[in-house]
């Protein structure tokens, strides 16, 4: 039976309020501008309402909605501007990496030790588009592989080849946040400089 | 399983991809009996999950929370 417009909103708020922080968040992930971010979910929950009669209810509405917010940033927000300003995947994956070693502390520990959240957000930020919304997806939102195949329409291995790429690209950047830390504090101290790229 | 079979399936299994039982078992008997994969297996998790509990820490602004039942309210 048909609902009435009072019910399709009330049943859409009640699916909708639960996830605003997360469509939030991958929208700020996305844009890398709070502006730019509030408008897009604000443009998805208004194209998602105007489809919600589409929705089959018990269906995830999650990857539903998640799936509405990524097409229209990749419609309306992933300008020329942003795609210069990425680097380039060949810089990125530079693979003259290095690996830091540190008096007493494993690399490791001196990497989980040192990285802070605006590091680990510059990080997420940094990474060109195609790995970064997989990564936000399935790492930090905890989507299945599958899920997020189906959101971004692309095939699963995909997905995985994505996810892996954009984990080491990840850990990379990392790693050099934290060693330039860590070598600037151990400089400080001893006069003895990380090894850098 | 060696160390090879294990850094194979490790994301698969930090992301709780589905693995067979049979798949699951074997990497945790890996996991309980090499140091050097159990090393780098805990280095991972307490990474991602830095990454996770850290990409998910932002607050809704209240003017994002008005504009949208704002907007629901004009459907």
């Amino acid at each position: 039976m048909m609902k009435t417009k009072e019910e399709q909103k009330r049943v859409f708020q009640e699916l909708l309020v639960p996830e605003l922080p997360a469509l939030f968040r991958t929208a700020l992930r996305m844009t890398r501008n709070r502006e730019d971010a509030e408008d897009l979910v604000q443009e998805a929950v208004t194209k998602a309402f105007a489809a919600f009669d589409r929705f089959e209810e018990g269906t995830n509405f999650r990857a539903w909605i998640f799936k509405i917010l990524t097409n229209t940033f990749i419609n309306n927000y992933y300008r020329l501007r942003d795609r210069q300003k990425a680097p380039s995947l060949e810089e990125m994956e530079d693979e003259t990496s290095f690996q830091p070693s540190f008096e007493g502390v494993t690399p490791e520990e001196a990497l989980l030790n040192t990285l802070t959240r605006e590091d680990i957000l510059r990080a997420i930020e940094s990474l060109p588009l195609e790995f970064r919304a997989v990564v936000v997806l399935t790492l930090v939102e905890g989507f299945s592989y599958k899920e997020t195949a189906e959101i971004l329409d692309i095939p699963i291995g995909t997905v995985m080849s994505r996810l892996h790429r954009g984990r080491k690209l990840l850990q990379k950047l990392l790693w050099e946040y934290s060693t330039r830390k860590t070598g600037m504090e151990k400089e400080n101290e001893k006069g003895w400089t990380a090894k850098t790229l | 399983m060696d160390c090879k079979d294990l850094v194979e399936k490790l994301y698969f299994y930090l992301d709780g991809e589905v693995l067979s039982e049979e798949e699951r078992r074997a990497i945790e008997e890996h996991l309980a009996l090499c140091r050097k994969c159990c090393e780098r297996y805990e280095f991972e998790r307490l990474l991602w999950d830095m990454v996770r509990h850290n990409g998910q820490n932002d607050h809704v602004p209240e003017a994002l929370i008005a504009r949208i039942e704002s907007v629901i309210a004009q459907f």
